[in-house]
């Protein structure tokens, strides 16, 4: 279909180029004319998806799949990394109840547990942490973002063409069909899942398995090497002159001595 | 379509309903359960306006929300505004969306009514019945609420709220490790990962999972307790060192919506306590096993179910007026030595059960159900014993080392110098 295809190359150059402009560049210029391109683009990209059938799926479907894209460029866009990070938190939400609608149950609360509930919070930690008050010059600029978006253009631009390509070969319903035959979407889909991974696939799963394993081990022992050092730095320092005020213990040995006893 | 919508819809309204009644008027019991405990009268006054009808202060739960409701609502103007408003409104969503997939109920069978009123199909009792992942979905809307604490702190701005929004995230993430692990052994135990599923298997053995795996119980509970953030646990608003923890700077009905999700928070756990471990809706003799059930029987389920998930209430709130709150470095021991491995020996004691228990009931003659029973109580006593053995939360809260004194570096001090503490290199 030379009409969709042409329709999907201009929406995915008119959001490149409004994400292009988005991006952080130290300037406040052309984030609203960027805004206005990607919404542009995500009309035309969602006017031309194919449709399920019940009105009601697909605006679900359309709702979560414009959700997901408005959060995710939002997670570059932004500029304090704190909302970036809850920006691409809400995407992964969006992309959740994706998997939910198509019917992946399993894929969509893992994708929770793991990514928003366990990955995600410890990044928004550190985030939290590391910029008290202020923000670096390195969240105000993006780096190559011409270069970023041109990237971004070819991998959706490819993904939207070739998926595009196989939708339009067949009606909706034969490949639903055929998920449910090959056990992706069929009932009791946790127990297969199970069974392919403790199955076919047990060698790949032990073996990450193994692999997290050493290197959680591995982080505790750096953490615990560095604990061991500076306390032996500590305990010197302590040993040669007493009142120096070097970090927190010293001080503390300090208020205390004051006291009469 | 629109009937097919109209039966979750009806649900919906019928749980939210019955759920934010039910957050008033445990404000209310939790108030009285304070006051019997402390000995003393608690709200007793407020009855039906502009009469003197004081019904025990039934209307206290409506007056204390016209309160919050009507209350100044301050934004300090040192926060960050946008997440300041998100961060109540995440924990809020993320507590009420648990409650999709938990049961309320068994289901409402066809027969029974008027022929008019004949249903097309049985009504399970749970907002979405076909979730073929309900525990797992649970776990993850769980985990999202931890968004609302961090945020909430962040946003605030303010050192207090900071300390706990940061205290309560620690805490959240590493009891999420032995919440997950004393799931684990019921779901191994059922096969299924669907809570009616888990029901129904203890309501046909009728030995509720209690029984079958204690050890896997009170890691649960333990878990549960802290996620609830309650008394023993409610380290991120511990009112003398921080406040009110990550809320401090809310007010109105922002805060209102933090004080209802920590209730909800309590409220799934003591349905998630119940059909686990207590057997949900099964009582021995009284509501039978099965799907096929007669109006009576329904009505039954629905009242043991609540019952119990009332008396694990009431149990918190006992609690909460009986214990006093950890410290820190208590509450990360206690998760991290002692109920993360208590939770990976019910794992493995659950699985090797499953793999060998067949034979080994056969061989010392008991049914397959005592025999687990009996074994599982005794990996219980021996992680019990173990644990008082290593001891791994008893602390010296004595200086590690001699601390130096000006002038007489190195000497000892008069009366010698303290010991030095027990394993406990700490930095915290």
């Amino acid at each position: 279909m030379p009409h969709l295809l042409a329709i999907s190359i201009i929406a995915v150059v008119l959001g490149a180029v409004g994400v292009a402009l988005m991006l952080p560049r130290g300037a406040a210029r052309g984030r609203l004319l960027g805004g206005l391109l990607g919404a542009v683009a995500l009309g035309l990209t969602l006017s031309q998806l194919p449709r399920v059938g019940q009105w009601a799926n697909d605006a679900l479907f359309l709702v979560l799949a414009a959700v997901t894209v408005v959060s995710a460029v939002g997670a570059v866009t932004f500029r304090n990394p704190v909302y970036c990070a809850i920006w691409f938190g809400q995407s992964l939400l969006g992309v959740a109840g994706l998997m939910l609608v198509a019917g992946a149950q399993f894929l969509a609360v893992a994708t929770v547990v793991i990514y928003a509930g366990a990955i995600l919070v410890t990044f928004l930690f550190v985030l939290m942490l590391a910029q008290p008050e202020g923000r670096a010059a390195y969240d105000r600029v993006s780096f190559e973002g011409p270069m970023a978006a041109a990237t971004g253009i070819v991998i959706v631009g490819l993904l939207s063409i070739t998926i595009g390509g196989v939708l339009s070969a067949g009606p909706m319903e034969h490949h639903s069909a055929q998920a449910m035959a090959t056990g992706v979407l069929a009932p009791q889909h946790v127990a297969r899942l199970g069974d392919e991974l403790f199955g076919r696939h047990l060698l790949a799963v032990e073996v990450a398995g193994t692999l997290l394993l050493v290197a959680l081990v591995g982080a505790a022992v750096i953490v615990r090497l560095a604990a061991d050092r500076m306390s032996d730095r500590q305990s010197a320092a302590d040993g040669a002159s007493a009142p120096t005020l070097r970090g927190g213990r010293s001080v503390a040995a300090e208020s205390v001595a004051d006291r009469p006893s | 379509m629109i009937v097919t919508l109209l039966e979750p819809l009806l649900k919906i309204v019928l749980l939210l309903a019955a759920l934010m009644t039910a957050c008033a008027y445990l404000v209310l019991v939790e108030r009285w359960m304070a006051a019997w405990v402390q000995d003393r009268l608690g709200p007793n006054r407020v009855g039906i306006p502009l009469t003197r009808v004081r019904l025990f202060g039934l209307g206290q739960p409506l007056a204390d929300g016209i309160k919050l409701l009507t209350k100044a609502q301050i934004t300090p103007s040192h926060v960050d505004k946008a997440l300041f408003i998100v961060a109540p409104m995440a924990i809020f969503v993320a507590a009420l969306a648990a409650f999709a997939v938990i049961p309320f109920g068994s289901v409402i069978p066809t027969e029974g009514l008027p022929a008019a009123w004949r249903l097309p199909k049985q009504i399970s009792l749970v907002v979405a019945p076909g979730m073929d992942v309900g525990m797992v979905y649970v776990y993850a809307v769980g985990s999202v609420a931890v968004y609302g604490v961090v945020l909430g702190g962040w946003a605030s701005n303010d050192k207090y709220s900071f300390l706990g929004g940061m205290r309560s995230s620690a805490q959240l993430i590493s009891y999420e490790l032995p919440l997950g692990l004393g799931i684990l052994g019921v779901v191994l135990a059922t096969g299924s990962l669907r809570l009616d599923a888990i029901i129904h298997q203890q309501a046909a053995s009728g030995a509720w999972n209690v029984f079958t795996q204690p050890l896997g119980f009170v890691v649960f509970c333990v878990a549960g307790f802290a996620e609830a953030a309650r008394l023993p646990f409610d380290l991120p608003e511990a009112e003398q060192e921080l406040v009110g923890g990550y809320h401090t700077e809310y007010s109105g009905i922002k805060l209102v919506m933090y004080m209802v999700a920590e209730f909800l928070h309590m409220i799934t756990a003591s349905f998630l306590i119940v059909i686990l471990f207590l057997g949900g809706w099964h009582l021995w003799g009284v509501t039978g096993a099965g799907n096929e059930v007669s109006w009576p029987i329904a009505l039954v389920r629905i009242i043991v179910l609540l019952g119990k998930v009332m008396v694990v209430i009431l149990f918190f709130m006992l609690a909460r007026w009986s214990w006093p709150r950890f410290r820190f470095d208590q509450l990360m021991d206690i998760g991290w030595k002692v109920m993360i491995p208590w939770g990976l020996v019910n794992v493995v004691a659950i699985a090797a059960w499953i793999e060998f228990g067949g034979r080994l009931s056969a061989v010392v003659g008991l049914s397959p159900i005592v025999a687990m029973a009996l074994g599982n109580g005794c990996v219980l006593i021996l992680c019990w014993l173990a644990t008082v053995v290593a001891d791994p939360t008893s602390i010296d809260n004595r200086p590690r080392r001699a601390l130096p004194v000006v002038g007489q570096v190195g000497q000892p001090r008069p009366g010698g110098n303290p010991p030095c503490g027990k394993t406990t290199d700490r930095v915290l």
